[in-house]
């Protein structure tokens, strides 16, 4: 009778992180979009004020980045408020 | 037509003549012809992984709250006559944002209001113009009176 062998390996690979991107548009008004990043991503004013000045002059702006779901979560409230908000994984 | 802070703290516009309730009836009218496509708009350019899955369970949630914001505006502005005023609470104020901003999007959407116009302008893009300037103020008061801590 033969011995049965089991070999287990284990693999373990980190999820890519996703960015959340916030774009420019003629609408919403910058003391606005501030404010959404403060309420939302819970960030200072001067941070907040920064990424959208990015949004503004350059178009869009990374305003979060991490794990999957948090991306999922923030850019369903930011998509609420009327920014227009996108995901995509970062180019790690 | 009026606006200004109350000690309270809400927002108290008086509307004096049928032009103003015309005017500030004509905010339902215009963001509600937005809300079905505000989510798609706004969701386009997702990554082609989730767009899917974006479609199916967050749109619809999307284009739920969009049509509360517009219904909650519509209801406090469905009696409105000259010479009454409306109260918008702290408590309202995002919905009253969400549907201005909606109107302006919509607006911006029809008549590419931020882009200079090579000829003279139509009579319905003046007015879409004017309507979308005043949404605009009334915006700055809800934001700065209402929204901020």
């Amino acid at each position: 009778m033969s011995a049965t062998q089991t070999v287990t390996r284990e693999v373990t690979a980190l999820d890519q992180p996703w960015n959340v991107v916030v774009h420019d548009d003629p609408v919403n008004l910058m003391d606005y979009v501030t404010w959404v990043f403060m309420k939302v991503l819970g960030y200072p004013r001067a941070r907040a004020e920064k990424l959208m000045m990015e949004v503004h002059e350059q178009g869009r702006s990374v305003v979060w980045t991490g794990e999957r779901e948090m991306a999922e979560h923030y850019t369903h409230q930011l998509q609420a408020f009327q920014l227009k908000t996108t995901m995509e994984k970062t180019d790690v | 037509m009026k606006a200004a802070p109350t000690l309270d703290g809400r927002l108290r516009i008086d509307v004096e003549t049928d032009l103003d309730v015309v005017v500030l009836k004509s905010v339902v009218g215009d963001a509600a012809g937005e809300t079905g496509s505000l989510a798609d708009k706004l969701a386009a350019g997702m990554a082609g992984e989730i767009a899917d899955d974006w479609q199916e369970f967050v749109l619809p949630d999307l284009r739920e709250h969009y049509d509360q914001q517009v219904g909650t505006v519509a209801r406090a502005l469905a009696d409105l006559s000259p010479g009454m005023a409306v109260f918008v609470a702290r408590e309202d104020a995002g919905s009253w944002y969400g549907t201005f901003n909606q109107a302006r999007l919509a607006l911006e959407d029809r008549y590419q209001l931020s882009v200079k116009s090579p000829g003279p302008a139509t009579p319905e893009r003046r007015t879409a113009l004017i309507r979308s300037n005043f949404y605009q103020v009334i915006q700055g008061m809800l934001l700065g009176f209402l929204m901020q801590e």
